[in-house]
């Protein structure tokens, strides 16, 4: 039993550390450590109870031991600010008022059509339509929108450079040429498409440019007519 | 959280105490069957065991191995009860000669068992 106690800290410990270290999306709705115990907990009470050749006594140990484990890291996460961040982790803001912040999308294990989507889900559609966006520490995401946020996206924006690269299908979709957007990042300074971190584009013709490391950008194209 | 520190105090004692009495237990009842074994294996080599004797260390494992399967997983008790049974059958038919490694295989499992549940590296992994 002293084994299985032993073994079933290992085990513990390892996916804890594993899910941190999956980032905020494999996580959903729970506290890192919380899933942990729901994946261990179900496979724990299934194998004694199908195989009669395990003692029973096995499945109750290891089942006490996660319990203790669990009520170990709940009071960690209540009574000790920093090992709760090492444990739990923390909210990372991906949205600020200079725009998305890639270091922490990446640290995420994130990309810019992750956060439009995550975004999108929680009704806004415009990259400028928020002034901060997080992930919280359970993976959940939570946006403060702009006081006007709802006039800023009258239009569904589509996502053209994602991380210095082209969405071929969303061009074709606003029926325009590469180089026509090249020439627009020209006049913008921006030379090299590698340096785009995301541009979007609405059918209104309003453009969402943010280059890696310096503040967004919005400006409008001067479209005649909304094309979509 | 008082509730969550006696829940830990509690299993984590829980704990302790089923793994230590599991490891006594269980060091104790094969230390008394290997002595058992070993007497019955003496007898075997001098060509004096008879079926009850082997019938008596059956009776011994039987009462034992009730309480025993609490704690081990159960093929491995299954394991001793073929070899115990053989061993018994040749010396209902006083063939010594075969009665003699099977109670050899029986000594091996009183040491690998208990081992097999003590704190080393190889057994953690």
């Amino acid at each position: 039993m002293g084994l299985l106690f032993i073994r079933t800290t290992i085990v513990f410990i390892a996916l804890l550390v594993l899910m941190r270290l999956m980032g905020k999306r494999q996580i959903g709705e729970m506290q890192p450590y919380e899933l942990v115990v729901t994946l261990i907990i179900a496979e724990l009470a299934c194998i004694p109870m199908a195989d009669p050749s395990i003692p029973l006594s096995y499945g109750l140990i290891t089942i006490l031991t996660v319990f203790l484990l669990h009520q170990i890291v709940c009071l960690i996460d209540l009574n000790f600010a920093k090992l709760k961040a090492v444990v739990a982790g923390v909210p990372s803001v991906v949205i600020n008022k200079n725009g998305i912040d890639d270091t922490q999308l990446k640290k995420n294990n994130l990309d810019v059509s992750d956060l439009i989507e995550s975004l999108r889900i929680e009704g806004y559609f415009a990259l400028d339509a928020v002034d901060y966006a997080l992930y919280e520490a359970e993976g959940t995401f939570s946006a403060l929108p702009k006081k006007n946020y709802q006039a800023l996206q009258t239009s569904l924006p589509l996502l053209l450079i994602d991380e210095g690269k082209f969405d071929e299908k969303n061009i074709a979709l606003t029926k325009k040429t590469k180089g026509y957007y090249l020439d627009i990042l020209k006049k913008r300074n921006c030379k090299d498409i590698k340096r785009v971190l995301a541009m979007t584009v609405d059918g209104n013709g309003k453009v969402y440019l943010q280059k890696k490391g310096v503040k967004y950008e919005v400006f409008d194209l001067g479209w005649e007519k909304t094309l979509w | 959280m008082i509730r969550t520190i006696v829940s830990i105090v509690v299993a984590l004692g829980l704990i302790l105490g089923v793994s230590l009495y599991e490891l006594y237990y269980v060091n104790d009842t094969f230390a008394f069957f290997e002595e058992a074994l070993l007497s019955l294996y003496d007898k075997a080599e001098a060509g004096l065991a008879t079926y009850e004797d082997g019938t008596a260390v059956q009776t011994f494992w039987e009462e034992k191995k009730k309480s025993l399967q609490i704690w081990l997983p159960h093929t491995a008790i299954q394991e001793v009860d073929y070899q115990l049974y053989e061993a018994v059958g040749y010396l209902y038919v006083h063939d010594y000669k075969s009665a003699i490694p099977k109670i050899e295989v029986v000594l091996g499992m009183c040491e690998n068992i208990p081992h097999a549940y003590t704190f080393s590296i190889e057994n953690i992994f």
